[in-house]
């Protein structure tokens, strides 16, 4: 039997807030970070944006610091020192000197290459600096977080556009199934509000500047947001052994690829990812209470997703509780499903259902009990969160409550 | 001239006053490792609008190393402007 793999830390930064706790404040309450993007926006048709509202970096790291930490690496940085710390360990001491970190990144440090392109293609200089390398590869929030919490096992990024922290949080818990290592903390981390990478979702043509509206009729795509989302995963009997709380397991996963278009969702590997994160948990589909769907606020995902969910869990899908926080934190891409899996773990732990905020009337195409606008208290034993990523690669995780 | 523009930028950089450092004060012993090193170089090359070849920095050990390049660098900039 492979061990069982719980979680016992929480680290949360996004539009919501900079700590888990007004990441959940804001969710139970069904608030909104999405807001208009003024300035950061200007030059492009995006208008409307969930920012990490009045984030100054001088608060959290000193100047030697900050050279080396592009924003994406900032609040990797800040969201993993809040799960090692909420999990009562300290850095650079104990488990966590043989830990892994595994984060998962959409864009990398795009704020950084962005600069540095600034420089050379518009105000055609002919030097690049010096750190827009070590600051900006995809692997440095990793790294830097490494280096910061002395964590010195396996450490390493994954990338796979929208999925990416769920497939870290799937390596991290494989890693201790296997015996590997004890503890890994796994998320994700992305910072896309950047003049670049703006226009080049603008042409993309998926995203909205009205708000987003998950599973509505009217909805008009997906609102991109920023941040990073850590989690502390532990063996169980690590986590026992060092009487440490337990958040909830880490049932189950399930990873497909749609082996298909580029973009456009396929409701078959969205189904075989949903099936086998239940098959790997050992449970039956309407043993399932919740599922945080990926919920993107595009006409395409929430129709497949929706679609979806009705094929795995056919006549229990009718009183199955699916809401999307997307509609609150935005999609922070490579960060999205690490939130999502933490919001997924506060909904079990506080028997509270987040809503899906700006909700106005359903579609024919999306008839699932979408828990509208306002948080519902229920029982929550065992609940899903979905990913699926361009590129068609979906990673679903199963939550259980520990007992 | 080129002497106090190195000194502060490296003041700066390490927080301390010019009147600290000296140009036998050695990069390694202000802490100033390959990286920042570079990143050094690269302000001082913006500044006075040269460029350090790869083979020179290897050859940078102290403050002094860095004033007397940057002079040659300019020197040679200048007698090629010149003989241009």
């Amino acid at each position: 039997m492979p061990q069982r793999v719980v979680i016992t830390g929480l680290g949360a930064v996004c539009g919501l807030g900079t700590t888990v706790d007004d990441f959940w404040t804001a969710l139970s309450t069904g608030q909104s970070a999405i807001r208009p993007l003024g300035r950061i926006g200007e030059g492009t048709r995006i208008s409307i944006g969930a920012v990490v509202p009045d984030f100054d970096p001088g608060q959290y790291f000193s100047s030697a610091e900050l050279p080396l930490l592009d924003r994406f690496s900032q609040f990797a940085l800040l969201s993993a020192q809040e799960a090692l710390a909420d999990a009562g360990l300290a850095a650079g001491e104990g488990a966590v000197t043989t830990a892994a970190a595994i984060i998962g990144t959409g864009c990398g440090g795009k704020q950084t290459d962005e600069e540095t392109y600034a420089r050379l293609y518009k105000e055609q200089k002919t030097r690049a600096h010096p750190l827009t390398i070590p600051k900006g590869m995809p692997s440095a929030a990793a790294s830097l977080v490494s280096q910061h919490l002395g964590i010195k096992g396996p450490v390493f990024s994954v990338s796979s556009a929208c999925a990416s922290a769920a497939h870290a949080v799937i390596q991290g818990r494989l890693m201790i199934q296997s015996g590997m290592v004890d503890v890994a903390l796994v998320g994700g981390t992305d910072a896309p509000f950047t003049y670049g990478l703006l226009k080049a979702w603008e042409t993309l043509r998926v995203v909205s500047n009205d708000t987003c509206r998950p599973f509505c009729k009217d909805r008009s795509g997906m609102v991109l947001g920023e941040g990073s989302g850590m989690l502390v995963l532990e063996s169980e009997q690590h986590a026992v052994q060092r009487g440490t709380r337990i958040y909830a397991e880490l049932a189950g996963c399930g990873m497909t690829s749609d082996a298909g278009h580029i973009t456009r969702p396929d409701v078959d590997g969205i189904a075989r990812a949903i099936s086998n994160a239940l098959k790997d948990a050992g449970l039956a589909a309407d043993a399932v209470d919740y599922v945080n769907a990926h919920g993107t606020g595009t006409p395409a995902n929430d129709s497949a997703e929706t679609e979806a969910l009705h094929r795995v869990f056919g006549a229990h899908a009718n009183t199955l509780a699916v809401s999307s926080t997307k509609s609150m934190h935005g999609h922070a891409l490579g960060a999205a499903s690490a939130l999502e899996l933490i919001a997924t773990v506060l909904t079990i732990q506080n028997n509270l259902i987040p809503p899906t905020a700006n909700f106005t009337r359903p579609d024919e195409e999306c008839d699932l009990d979408y828990v509208p606008n306002r948080a519902r208290a229920q029982r929550i034993e065992i609940a899903v969160s979905n990913a699926f990523a361009f590129g068609s690669l979906n990673a679903v995780l199963a939550l259980k409550t520990w007992e | 001239m080129t002497k106090i523009m190195v000194f502060e930028l490296i003041a700066r950089e390490q927080k301390c006053s010019p009147e600290d450092l000296t140009l036998d004060t050695r990069l390694e012993d202000l802490g100033i490792d390959s990286l920042r090193a570079i990143t050094i170089l690269y302000q001082l090359e913006e500044q006075f609008d040269i460029e350090v070849p790869n083979e020179r920095i290897e050859t940078i050990v102290t403050i002094g190393d860095i004033v007397t390049s940057i002079d040659q660098l300019r020197q040679n900039s200048d007698t090629e402007c010149h003989n241009a």
